[in-house]
């Protein structure tokens, strides 16, 4: 793991304190940040980069961003792998303690809540001056405004995770069942595949494993629903949502759902989709890599599914690259960043497992177009993906965070893929959930 | 005859003493003293992970004192560190037992018995979910075999429960065994001898001669045992995260979720600081107990 000197030792230090007081404690050390100057610092611009790919990710996203040449008079770039573990921690600690980076990537919606507490540096004037080197209009449609606050752009959009349909072209072959096109002939594919003792709807919400919560927040998305509208406030005991989850409470009824989907962990569903137990299901625009091997050939990338209503539609999370107000240049830190997505192409087109790319550019290069599945996500569930802030919208807010993998969402989640609830019941539950972590 | 009797200041050698300490002193009242002084003032403000907010009196403690799920997880907790406690002292008491009787390879046993409590956490949690999670996993194919049926071990809320208390028992009962083997073996064999001659039975020689005699290794090993399983994070976490439907979601659970799930850190330092202040009666309540042993 690269290390940007000092910065570490006294995050390790503070980390050292460890479990909930000493981190609420470091919570409390929270004096807020001075906004970096203008430029001329010798200090350097600390770029954090997460693990988004397979072992040569970051090794390479390192050699992009130790090759930046800065500016006359800006400063370089020093680089950093943030684990996922305990991700939240370290950047709130680092933030709090003014140790944190000038540049980082981080959780989908991790900008927005910096954002809300004044950490963030708005990407306002680099997107700006991105339209006049072609990168702003190089983003694929939609993308940027997700990112658009009610005070300016919070953060860029980095890669793409999407959560898409899959299935098992064999097995669903061998259950004689069509690859389903809406939510009628998805029941239908279900009942085939169940008659082979192999279920339809594969997916996981144990621990760890939001995935499951993602796809029921898609199918309310599909339908038309969401969780907030556009006041941004949470919104979901709606009729649309009512329709969907009753659907999800239909498949679960049928057998359809595996029975311990409610305790799987992201490695549980990717052991039962290589054993052949999973022959549909949802999951991210990864799996297929993922699983490998001669079953991750068999898994195809299905359309999205038209709702009852005649409308599509998945949840997708725009990861971000945002820049933060305690910088030694706002200048150093957006000519860094638009070195890096100038140059960062590789990190797709030598496959390093990165989540889809953001730019139109890399999506058409051969390397790119010779992946079936992901040309699939791109070509049909880019142009419908939605975020956590539909229906009301799609740029995202700090109020989405509390849906995101939150203790009210699995809660919700694992009571309906458990079975033993009512549709109504449990969005008013979820409700109550969002508004009280909403509310403090 | 001196003018006065003053007090002596400080000699040199005492002055030195102070001065050697001073260095561990700071670093205590830093590393300890300091984080928990910043999540008391914490717990009485309606601050974020990166803001210290507002300051709000006892309003986090009244919200978390009147909320469901901080009673249900404070019966959880009560359940998991009862069956932890009580579960693990059973079986590392009677393998302490066992292991007194002379057999072949005993050494041994004992190395291979002491593997779930030197294994890291995280490697258990991983082996245990590859026996239970899915119903491939060996133990739902023996349940079946056995004519129980496809148990599902993690997603059945009142199976998790168990489940995970079972897990604890498991990791756990190494440390027990070690406790009480070294209690055992601090106890005379002319006792057990006495007893015997005297006509005492072998259940009456466990009541009336073993557990007495090591009743103070006992009590030290359940006020240890009871900080260890209400301080449990990783065992719960790693097996479950707190599920299905909040189930196995004990009171360090809730609090770890308050804070960097919800990021709401007022009210997660005030379950945090309810529960140390629970700690620190129940071990008072078992150490004086302890000395009452002492005296007896």
């Amino acid at each position: 793991m690269s290390q940007s000197g000092f910065r570490l030792s006294r995050r390790g230090l503070l980390g050292a304190a460890g479990g909930v007081s000493a981190a609420a404690a470091l919570s409390a050390c929270g004096g807020g940040g001075s906004g970096g100057g203008g430029g001329g610092s010798d200090e350097p611009i600390a770029f954090w980069n997460m693990p988004w790919g397979n072992t040569e990710f970051n090794p390479m996203d390192e050699e992009i961003t130790l090759a930046y040449q800065p500016p006359e008079g800006l400063p370089p770039a020093t680089y950093q792998v943030v684990q996922w573990a305990n991700f939240t921690q370290t950047f709130s600690s680092a933030v709090a303690s003014r140790t944190g980076p000038a540049v980082s990537s981080g959780g989908g919606t991790q900008a927005f809540l910096f954002e809300a507490q004044g950490a963030i540096a708005y990407a306002d004037d680099l997107l700006e001056s991105w339209r006049g080197n072609g990168l702003y209009d190089d983003f694929l449609p939609g993308l940027i405004d997700t990112m658009k606050t009610e005070n300016g752009y919070a953060a860029v959009p980095y890669n793409l995770d999407m959560r898409v349909l899959w299935y098992n072209k064999t097995l669903l072959e061998e259950a004689g069942a069509e690859p389903p096109t809406d939510w009628q002939s998805f029941l239908d594919a279900c009942e085939a595949l169940k008659k082979n003792d192999v279920y339809g709807y594969g997916t996981a919400a144990g621990a760890g494993a939001y995935t499951g919560g993602h796809i029921l927040v898609s199918w309310m998305i599909g339908n038309g629903g969401g969780l907030f509208n556009a006041d941004q406030q949470p919104d979901c005991v709606t009729p649309a949502n009512i329709e969907a989850m009753e659907f999800v409470l239909e498949c679960v009824a049928k057998g359809y759902v595996d029975p311990a989907s409610a305790s799987y962990t992201s490695d549980n569903a990717q052991t039962q989709w290589e054993e052949r137990r999973f022959g549909m299901g949802f999951d991210t625009g990864g799996l297929a890599n993922n699983v490998g091997g001669e079953v991750g050939s068999d898994l195809v990338v299905g359309s999205p599914l038209t709702s009852p209503a005649g409308s599509q539609g998945m949840l997708f999370f725009p990861n971000n690259i945002m820049m933060y107000a305690d910088t030694p240049s706002q200048e150093g830190s957006e000519a860094f960043l638009t070195y890096y997505f100038q140059n960062m192409s590789r990190l797709w087109t030598e496959k390093t497992g990165i989540g889809l790319p953001p730019l139109r550019s890399i999506t058409e290069t051969p390397e790119f177009q010779s992946d079936e599945n992901n040309v699939k996500i791109i070509e049909e569930y880019q142009p419908i993906a939605r975020t956590w802030a539909a229906p009301g919208g799609n740029a995202l807010f700090q109020g989405v965070t509390a849906a995101d993998a939150t203790p009210a969402m699995d809660t919700f989640t694992q009571s309906i893929l458990g079975g033993d609830i009512e549709a109504r019941a449990a969005l008013e539950q979820l409700q109550q959930g969002l508004e009280d972590t909403i509310g403090g | 005859m001196p003018a006065h009797h003053g007090r002596r200041g400080p000699t040199a050698g005492t002055l030195t003493l102070i001065l050697f300490v001073m260095p561990s002193v700071l670093l205590i009242l830093l590393l300890n003293l300091y984080p928990v002084l910043y999540a008391g003032m914490q717990s009485l403000r309606d601050g974020s992970l990166i803001a210290a907010g507002d300051f709000v009196g006892l309003e986090n403690y009244t919200d978390v004192l009147t909320s469901e799920a901080f009673w249900d997880s404070t019966g959880f907790t009560l359940v998991f560190t009862l069956v932890g406690v009580f579960g693990s002292w059973a079986v590392g008491l009677a393998l302490a037992l066992l292991l007194r009787t002379k057999i072949p390879a005993g050494g041994l046993f004992k190395v291979l018995l002491l593997l779930p409590w030197v294994v890291p956490v995280v490697v258990s949690a991983t082996s245990w979910n590859w026996l239970v999670a899915t119903p491939q996993s060996p133990f739902p194919i023996i349940t079946e075999a056995i004519g129980l049926g496809r148990v599902l071990f993690l997603a059945d809320p009142t199976l998790a429960q168990v489940t995970v208390c079972v897990f604890k028992v498991w990791i756990s009962f190494p440390f027990m065994m070690m406790m009480m083997a070294s209690a055992l073996a601090a106890v005379d064999d002319n006792v057990y001898e006495a007893a015997r001659v005297d006509g005492a039975s072998r259940g009456q020689i466990f009541t009336h001669v073993t557990l007495p005699l090591i009743s103070r290794s006992t009590y030290i090993s359940w006020i240890l045992m009871t900080i260890f399983c209400v301080n449990d994070f990783p065992t719960i976490f790693l097996l479950t995260g707190g599920g299905p439907v909040n189930a196995t979601s004990s009171l360090v659970v809730l609090s770890y979720r308050k804070v960097f799930a919800e990021f709401q850190t007022g009210p997660g330092t005030a379950i945090a600081f309810v529960m140390t202040l629970t700690l620190v009666v129940v071990s008072v309540l078992l150490y004086r107990q302890l000395k009452k042993v002492n005296i007896e």
